[in-house]
Parts: C-alpha cells; structure tokens; sequence
C-alpha cells in the first residue's frame, strides 16, 4: 500500500514539475497564441469610448508590430504596402472612430514555428462583428512574426484566398 | 459532538430523504446502472458532436432560401470517407480551422470549366440544372478551369450581387464535410 501511495505521491509530483514548467516556460506556440488573442481583445471597441481611450489603445495596438509592416490584404484602402508604426497608430485610430463598436476575435490559430524559433507562421481565422451590422466579416489570414528583444512581433499579414 | 450552524446538535437529526417516486423519476430503479448509462451517453456525445456530425449555425443570407440566417445544422464529417464530394451536395468549407466555416453547394467537379452567363452556370459549356434556384440572378463570370482536386463552390442566393458573394474554387482539403440537414 505504501509503494502504491509513494508511486501516485511521485506521479504528482511530476506532473506539478511539467505544468510548473509549462507555465514558467511556455513554448512559443503558446506565447504567440496568447499573444495574438491579446491583440484581437486590444483591437476590439466599445461604441462609447473617449478620444484620449482611443489613442492610447490605438498605440498600443502598434506595439504588437515590428517597425516595418509588410501589408498584403484584400481591403482597398489598405492592399500592397508597407506600414510603420505611425502609420499602424493611424489606422488603428481610424478604424476605432469609425466602427461603432468593434468585436474581433480569432478563432482558430495554427501556429508554425521555424526550427530556429525565431520566427513563425500564423494561419488564423478573423471574424469582426460591427455593430449595427447584421453579419460578421470574416477573413483567413496568415500572419509572420518574428522574435524581437524576447517579444513576438508581427512583421507581415497576408489575406488568404480560402476560395480562390 | 458536531454541531450545526444553528448551533443544534446533530442527535436525532434525520437526513431528509428523496420520496421514492421522485428518486425512481430521477435515478431510476437501479442507480449504479443510470450513471453508467449517463457516462456512457456523455462520451457517446461527446465523440459524436465533436468527430462526426459537427453541429453548425448558418450565419448570413448566401445559402437562402435553403438555409435561413441563424439555423441550425450538422457537417457530417464521415460523408466523403467513402466517396468522394459529388455535384449538388451542400459541404461546410474550412478557413483556417473547423469554428468558423462556409456553407456552400458544389456546383463544379475536378477538371470541369465553369462559368456564369446571365446567371446561368455552364459546366464544360453546357447549362446546369439547378432545381434549388428559385429566383433568377444575372451573374456573369468568366471560365474558371478547375484543378484535380478543386471544387467550384457557390451559395445558392444569387439575388445578391457576386461581389458580396463569396464563391469560387475550393480544394478538397478545405472540405470538412456534407450538411446533414
């Protein structure tokens, strides 16, 4: 009885070790996952927020990008180019001025890591709901990011074509 | 001797019991068997609602009138395990994952040409019967050839116009699977 309750005590004990691990050093999967899901909720808006709200959310929405943004999207203000963080603020101060109210979410990321785990690959979901809009608009879009100074930073967002 | 938070003492203190027909309602005649049956029940649904029939909400007008906004659906994900998609077959396409899909119909198979003129579809030229179109549209599209493993897949509203309609070549790998309803 004793070795069985020293076996499942040890088993335990493991398994603290491996979640400790886990949360202490998470892999970049996870960090990125939760990075991504942190921007969705920095980007998403109230309908009644104030100016000064919307300048620093908007800022802080640049600070998940590298300098250099690599744009290559199917809205026809945006399309082909190339976004500095000045430029990112703008936009994302646009964009919350002039939805209403904005929900983003995304609901399934497939992260790709390189071996040498300094850059990534995110094939996401993006499903925006408006509001006074009666459906959502959603889009797949590939996201690369890149290991700046220990953060993960996006460094070029794609439209994918689902149906070509 | 315990006491309670009354402060009474727990002598005497009868544990209410379930009147026997509420418990039979409730439990059944046998207990043990009911949870069992119940575990069961639970994994069986489990493995079929998140494997085999993925229940859905159609969301948005491009499926009308077969699917209207906000219903409720199931994507049968064994129904190309033996076969393969075939034309007329309403399947759920994949984006980046299985949460957020299309619902669209199949209108084009592997290695066909498909166009719309004046809102008619031509496979391979010729004019597709589609007793699911009940109001004309007047879409015009030029030939899309597709691949061997490319689908041509459209909603079947086609009062709205083809600009605010996404439709087009989907690859096998993007179908999850057959609307069941």
């Amino acid at each position: 009885m004793k070795i069985i309750i020293r076996i499942v005590l040890l088993a335990a004990l493991a398994a603290l070790g491996i979640w400790l691990w886990t949360v202490l050093f998470p892999s970049p999967e996870k960090v990125i996952r939760r990075r991504l899901t942190e921007l969705a909720r920095t980007v998403s808006s109230s309908a009644n927020e104030s100016d000064l709200t919307r300048l620093a959310v908007a800022r802080s929405v640049a600070g998940f990008f590298a300098a250099d943004v690599e744009l290559n999207v199917d809205l026809p203000e945006l399309g082909q180019r190339t976004m500095d963080h000045v430029e990112i603020t703008q936009l994302a101060l646009m964009g919350r001025s002039r939805a209403g109210g904005l929900q983003v979410k995304f609901p399934d990321i497939n992260i790709t890591v390189a071996p040498d785990k300094q850059s990534a690959m995110a094939d996401l979901t993006v499903e925006a709901n408006i509001s006074g809009e009666h459906d959502s608009v959603v889009r797949e879009m590939k996201f690369t990011l890149r290991k700046t100074d220990g953060q993960w930073l996006i460094t070029r967002i794609e439209t994918v074509r689902t149906l070509t | 001797m315990a006491q309670n938070q009354a402060g009474q003492s727990d002598a005497g203190w009868k544990q209410p019991r379930m009147p026997r027909w509420l418990s039979i309602v409730v439990m059944g005649c046998n207990p043990k068997a009911t949870l069992a049956r119940v575990a069961v029940l639970i994994v069986t649904c489990f493995i079929v609602f998140k494997f085999i029939l993925l229940p859905i909400r159609v969301e948005g007008i491009s499926m009308l009138p077969t699917y209207k906004d906000r219903s409720v659906n199931f994507v049968n994900r064994l129904a190309y395990v033996w076969h393969e998609p075939q034309r007329g077959d309403v399947v759920s396409i994949r984006l980046a994952g299985p949460h957020v899909m299309y619902l669209k119909r199949i209108i084009g198979l592997p290695g066909e040409t498909v166009a719309f003129v004046d809102g008619r579809v031509l496979i391979n030229g010729e004019v597709l019967d589609e007793p699911y179109e009940k109001t004309p549209c007047d879409w015009n599209c030029p030939p899309v050839k597709l691949g061997p493993d490319e689908y041509f897949v459209v909603g079947d509203n086609r009062t709205m116009p083809s600009d605010n309609h996404v439709f087009g070549k989907a690859g096998r790998d993007r179908i999850v699977g057959k609307a069941l309803l």
